[in-house]
């Protein structure tokens, strides 16, 4: 979606339009979908966090600022809603350690290589996990990761880089004599 | 793309998930339930009358009630206050140094014992410094 059509489709969900903002959200639903998800309890609460974090862009949609790039804005409010979700079910994440409980591991139970951010979600706090998804999974800049989630560049750039010693420790680790990753 | 972001962005891709038609459905339902938060303009809020009324009465009872206790403190307080000691304070503080003194013999001219009062002043000054090495 071109930057024109989306500002056109933020323009007419600001008027009060469902429709432009069912369209306007459209592709960002999956993506937000499969974040929430290493970030919550339970596949349920995932999408509970989904649907709270939509309806929350739509009611505050008039406080959206244009500068902000609108994915920015919408992670934003997904990373406060998975948060809050995480207050609210005191299931620690790193207890969900068997197959059967963990969401994320069942999403992921097609696949025969181990999936590092299972890893990431062990090895780094919620905040550096946020930091890490939004630049190696959406492709999100320093700059947006810091407005996204209210932190400084230096911030950014210092934590991202030892998610990233953190997680090549992971990748290159051998047990067995065996390539755990990819 | 080096590897391990190559690795991650792969396996962000696993996760293999779908927004069901219920879910779609749910939040259909529920933006449509909801309003948007109406814009907020810069909020100017304009307090009552009665508001300005009571702020300046208190204030006028505030000066005079101090313009009548610096009167009445005025009048009641006439002895004059204690003045600080005038000893200078370097004076107080330091010890009293005794100097010993003894009037000088005069057994030549002015001039001539004004020579040899400074050379034993030099004289003095030289050994004071190789007393202390310097």
């Amino acid at each position: 979606m071109s930057d024109a059509s989306q500002q056109q489709l933020v323009a007419a969900a600001q008027a009060g339009s469902v429709d432009a903002f069912t369209d306007l959200v459209r592709a960002f639903r999956v993506r937000l979908l499969r974040f929430l998800l290493t970030r919550c309890n339970s596949y349920a609460d995932a999408e509970d966090a989904l649907q709270d974090t939509l309806i929350a862009a739509y009611r505050y949609l008039h406080s959206y600022d244009s500068r902000w790039r609108f994915s920015t804005w919408l992670y934003r409010i997904a990373i406060r809603n998975a948060h809050k979700n995480r207050c609210e079910n005191v299931v620690d994440i790193g207890d969900l350690g068997d197959e059967e409980s963990d969401p994320l591991q069942q999403c992921i139970a097609a696949s025969e290589t181990q999936n590092l951010w299972i890893s990431a979600r062990r090895v780094l706090n919620d905040e550096v996990f946020a930091a890490t998804w939004l630049r190696y999974a959406e492709d999100m800049s320093i700059n947006d990761i810091a407005m996204a989630l209210d932190r400084s560049q230096s911030w950014t750039k210092v934590n991202l880089l030892r998610a990233r010693q953190a997680l090549d420790t992971e990748m290159n680790r051998q047990p067995n004599g065996e390539k755990v990753y990819g | 793309m080096d590897k391990l972001a190559t690795q991650l962005k792969a396996d962000a891709a696993e996760i293999d998930v779908e927004v069901s038609d219920e879910l779609d459905y749910r939040i259909r339902a529920s933006l449509n339930s909801v309003s948007q938060e109406p814009a907020r303009p810069a909020a100017v809020r304009r307090r009552p009358a009665i508001f300005w009324f009571a702020s300046s009465l208190t204030g006028i009872a505030a000066a005079a009630a101090i313009i009548t206790i610096l009167n009445v403190r005025t009048g009641d307080d006439m002895t004059p206050q204690a003045t600080p000691d005038a000893t200078p304070v370097a004076m107080s503080t330091s010890p009293i140094i005794e100097l010993k003194t003894e009037s000088a013999m005069l057994t030549a001219p002015l001039q001539q014992e004004l020579e040899h009062l400074q050379s034993d002043i030099r004289k003095a000054e030289k050994k004071v410094r190789e007393d202390i090495g310097l």
